[in-house]
């Protein structure tokens, strides 16, 4: 690398000769060798393991493939008529949607109340925000076991309280009933803080005397805060809105190590569904389907959302 | 780019220099196996072929059962794959075949190949040719407590048929005690329910229709109905509580403990049942008793019908002629008679069986010897992706949240999906 | 949490309320925490009838077991291997590239910017088949590099943004008047823009940083050997093995998360501007 850049620079410094002649400010010449040298690693990684992927994932789902050797067998459009057909699929896709709806309406209130009582300065703020932020950079994975242990209907702290009420602890981890309840809760506990901060660092950059000059109007405390703040917070709300759908779109990790995605399938996001059915079983066209339909789902996802809720910024 | 692609490699390179530095031959080993009493036999005997011949090394790789399911398929496409590997045979040794990630071992097995029992080694034969050898037979069946039975009066060799055993769960359960322990979460112990009841209703016979795509495939009468009877028993709440959140050897630990009278297990449970047990002593041999999976009445499967597992082992592609030699050393008769007398395994080597010295094992061995029909698990024989679905499914009927007709058409679907 | 409003108003309602719900919150984060931390110190026995208090008798063992086995350390290792791979490959590919973007007008320049922000859009898990093919045609499967060269890649979009945006603060004057006195672009990158970026860089660094050291998908499919895990994965297989054993389940998830906090006691001013900044511009 090192001896690449040296010769590099002396062309460069060459270069410089060019100005000066044609006072036409920087040269190309050493612009161009910038272009050629430092642009290309850029493009070539994200090209090779981004972009080509998702084009590749397109192909293969046109095939019946396990993934040793080449793809041969072309079956048209039949994997995404089996994902479609897949009851898993449609409840990977209700629980992907259940998330959304918990982040809009428990994570993001919360998160919101919790920004404007830590927002002002008093002792232990500083602590608690950070506290609150904690759950957030654990890993998805220590985070999950720790819960099912939380969860767990032998050893388990929600166990161990239903004990002491003298009822039979629930395994809530093992019933489609609650599996997919039990792992909202984590959802939430893990992320709200990092939404917090957000909001934080918005109502930080606040302009404050907006809302003191509405103080002075006569505005109570809660009507300053409904009428001047909370539209002041509107882009970090989009924001912190546009995080949630995209995070929830994305969540595996937090499951693997909770459920798996199960007990039958209740659990799943669209990536634990993709894992268990594709990549597991190494149906490669079969979860290169579910990829793209992902895909799909992220992009006008995030096209749609830009257009209606962000085009100001 | 091409400079990280050779740092890469330059990495990689020293990485793997420092292994040849050695100067031999390393043979490796991934088994599955989760009782230690038999890995360590097993580490004898790798010690002991070391020792004869100089210069080749066994290293011995632990997966867990189902991480290893799931990562086969990977491990078998990278280049640091292991040379011997487990199998169940069927229609996921097919695939294997047909991907070619296996080596042919026909002529370095020859002549040797006549010891071993001639269905065990047609597991692992395709075409004429051989690609892995057999170890070890097991049958699928009722383990029991005896203890647990009698408390709630409940006579195992009273079990004859389904209605016995859905009565027995309701005495049990009369009786306070938990009748079935199950690894819900790893879905294949639910499918022997399933798997067995279709062994028994249909016989040999459906099974052969349905893999011809006759008399409605998988998704034909005797499939719904062994849903449906699955579905009775189901109904009746028998297993352990949370038990779809139970894993295998969870489940067998919580059979070892003695908090379940029943488990429908493979016969090595066993003895496996005490090095997963919490006291790591489990239930004594006098303290277990054993019965067939019960009859259905009406059923066109013979009673000696079996439903169990033909294991080997197989080499990967382009490994060394050691790995062949080593794989043989163990499959052989001395061997295969030492673990048959540790009653770890029925064996498969001609003779071994009379290093069987326990009770138990000798009747697993008289019921194979016996079974004119020897079903292998459905989620191998069926291939990788049916057989995966087949667990989906039975646990989605035990969840409640599938029909037994639902269950049977899914299974059909994926199987006419094909790969 | 000695507010001095509550001192002076002790009786006002609404305070009173505050302090309780953020006592409540405080609470549901730390008792599983903690739990965790302390559940490492009792038996099994223990654990079971008392998950909640503090150990009646401390099993130092349990954490000893696992500091001095060669498990652990190999697991972080790896870890540390694979991170810093991706840290320097993400800093060194996003940085020459953001400063081209950043200084260098030239046709399709605009184009090649949101060709890369593409990136923001989807998650690498949407062609992780795909790219477990192509990282096995590059023969680079259960390597170090089959998991830091796509990481580096999926963090490429987010850490280009964030650097063009502040290479595009360093006055242009400056790079004018280098550039007459005969310093070459690749000069001024070296020897200016770099040293003058640090605070971006190590924001973008810590974010890919813990990103890479926390990831459980890329390595799940692109390693095979144990010897390469990281220690999500490590974690998993621990965990497969000593199933209901979970007073050393929770000793190791301590041991295993005490690098994490760590890092973030020390570098949480950057942590938290690099992962909230780094949102702010999503």
């Amino acid at each position: 690398m090192a001896r690449r850049t040296a010769s590099v620079s002396a062309i460069g410094v060459a270069g410089e000769m060019v100005p000066q002649v044609t006072v036409r400010g920087p040269s190309w010449d050493g612009r161009f060798t910038v272009l050629i040298l430092f642009l290309p690693p850029a493009l070539l990684l994200f090209t090779l393991f981004v972009v080509l992927p998702i084009g590749e994932a397109a192909w293969y789902s046109a095939f019946n493939w396990n993934g040793f050797g080449r793809p041969t067998n072309w079956i048209g459009l039949d994997n995404y008529r089996f994902v479609l057909e897949t009851r898993a699929f449609w409840l990977a896709l209700r629980n992907n949607g259940l998330i959304i709806a918990v982040s809009l309406a428990i994570q993001l209130p919360l998160a919101l109340t919790l920004a404007l009582m830590l927002a002002e300065r008093f002792r232990g703020a500083v602590a608690l925000r950070m506290l609150f932020f904690m759950p957030y950079i654990l890993a998805e994975i220590a985070t999950g076991l720790i819960f099912s242990f939380v969860y767990d209907g032998d050893y388990g702290l929600v166990a161990s309280i239903w004990r002491t009420f003298g009822a039979e602890p629930p395994h809530l981890l093992a019933s489609t009933d609650t599996a997919m309840l039990a792992v909202l809760i984590v959802i939430v506990w893990k992320y709200f803080g990092f939404h917090m901060m957000l909001f934080i660092a918005a109502l930080q950059s606040l302009d404050k005397s907006l809302i003191e000059a509405a103080r002075i109007d006569g505005a109570t405390r809660s009507q300053a805060l409904r009428h001047v703040v909370i539209p002041l917070l509107y882009p970090t709300i989009r924001l912190s809105v546009f995080f949630a759908i995209v995070g929830s779109l994305q969540l595996f990790d937090l499951v693997m190590p909770l459920t798996r995605g199960g007990p039958a399938d209740s659990s799943n996001t669209m990536v634990s569904f993709l894992y268990n059915n594709g990549i597991s079983r190494m149906r490669v066209g079969y979860g290169s389907a579910i990829g793209v339909i992902l895909f799909a789902i992220c992009v006008t996802f995030a096209f749609t959302y830009k257009r209606w809720f962000m085009r100001d910024e | 780019m091409r400079l990280l692609g050779k740092l890469g490699l330059a990495v990689v390179a020293c990485l793997l220099g420092a292994k040849l530095a050695a100067a031999e031959t390393t043979v490796k080993w991934l088994h599955i196996e989760a009782n230690p009493a038999q890995v360590k036999i097993w580490e004898e005997v790798a010690r002991a072929y070391e020792g004869s011949h100089p210069g080749v090394k066994v290293e011995m790789q632990f997966l867990e059962n189902e991480a290893y399911k799931a990562k086969l398929p990977t491990i078998l496409q990278s280049r640091d794959r292991p040379n011997i590997i487990y199998s169940w045979a069927g229609g996921v040794l097919k695939t294997q075949i047909e991907a070619g990630v296996l080596d042919d071992i026909t002529d370095s097995v020859k002549g040797y190949s006549d010891s071993l029992t001639p269905a065990a080694l047609a597991a692992f034969t395709s075409n004429g040719r051989v690609y892995g050898l057999p170890t070890a037979l097991s049958q699928v069946g009722f383990l029991c407590n005896k203890e647990l039975m009698a408390k709630a009066k409940v006579d195992p060799a009273g079990i004859k048929s389904w209605d016995d055993l859905l009565a027995a769960v309701k005495t049990l359960k009369a009786a306070g005690v938990t009748p079935i322990v199950v690894g819900g979460a790893d879905k294949w112990p639910l499918h022997f329910y399933w798997t067995h009841l279709a062994v028994r209703i249909g016989g040999k016979a459906a099974f052969d229709a349905a893999l011809r795509g006759q008399d409605g495939g998988f998704a034909g009468e005797t499939f719904q109905k062994s849903g449906e009877l699955f579905k009775q028993l189901v109904d009746l709440q028998p297993f352990q509580n949370g038990f779809l959140g139970f894993k295998n050897p969870q489940a067998v630990g919580y059979f070892g403990d003695g908090k379940a009278a029943m488990t429908l297990a493979i016969s090595t449970v066993y003895h496996l049942q005490r090095a997963l047990a919490a006291d790591k002593v489990g239930l004594n041999e006098d303290k277990m008793c054993w019965f067939d999976f019960p009859v259905v009445t009406g059923g066109k499967g013979a009673p000696t019908d079996t439903l169990g597992g033909i294991t080997g082992w197989l080499i990967t592609k382009g490994s060394p002629k050691e790995a062949v030699d080593f794989l043989k050393y163990f499959v052989s008769k001395e061997v295969q008679t030492r673990l048959a007398a540790g009653n770890f395994i029925i064996p498969v080597v001609q003779g071994a069986d009379a290093g069987l010295n326990n009770a138990f094992m000798k009747l697993i061995a008289a019921n194979l010897a016996k079974s004119n029909y020897h079903q292998n698990f459905y989620d191998q024989s069926l291939g990788p992706s049916v057989g995966r679905v087949v667990n989906d499914v039975t646990a989605e009927i035990a969840g409640g949240s599938m029909s037994p007709q639902d269950a049977a058409r899914a299974i059909e679907a994926a199987w006419k999906q094909g790969n | 949490m000695s507010n001095a409003r509550i001192i002076r108003a002790p009786l006002d309602p609404s305070v009173l309320l505050k302090v309780v719900f953020l006592a409540v919150i405080a609470i549901i984060v730390m008792v599983p925490l903690l739990a965790t931390l302390f559940g490492g110190f009792k038996s099994l026995g223990e654990l079971r009838v008392n998950p909640f208090g503090l150990p009646r008798q401390w099993e130092w063992q349990n954490y000893a077991d696992i500091l001095f086995s060669a498990r652990y350390w190999q697991l972080l290792r790896n870890s540390l291997i694979i991170s810093t791979l991706t840290v320097a490959l993400t800093l060194i590919v996003a940085s020459m590239a953001a400063f081209t973007f950043a200084h260098i007008r030239f046709y399709g320049s605009s184009m090649l910017l949101s060709y890369l922000t593409l990136g923001l859009l989807f998650p690498a898990a949407t062609a992780v088949l795909p790219l477990f093919i192509k990282v096995r045609d590059l023969r680079l499967l259960d390597t170090y590099f089959g998991v830091a060269l796509p990481q580096a890649a999926f963090s490429l979009a987010m850490s280009v943004l964030l650097l063009r945006r502040f290479f595009k603060d360093i006055p242009y004057e400056l790079l004018e008047a280098a550039l007459v006195d005969g310093c070459s672009y690749i000069k001024f990158f070296r020897y200016v823009t770099l040293p003058l970026s640090r605070p971006i860089l190590a924001t973008v660094g810590t974010i890919t940083f813990v990103n890479s050291w926390n990831a459980y998908l890329l390595p799940l499919v692109m390693l095979n050997t144990d010897a390469l895990y990281p220690w999500p994965l490590g974690i998993m297989i621990y965990q497969g093995e000593y199933s209901s054993e979970w007073h050393l389940i929770l000793a190791f998830i301590t041991l295993t998360i005490l690098p994490t906090i760590i890092l973030f006691l020390l570098a949480q001013k950057h942590i938290v501007a690099g992962l909230t900044a780094g949102a702010v511009k999503g």
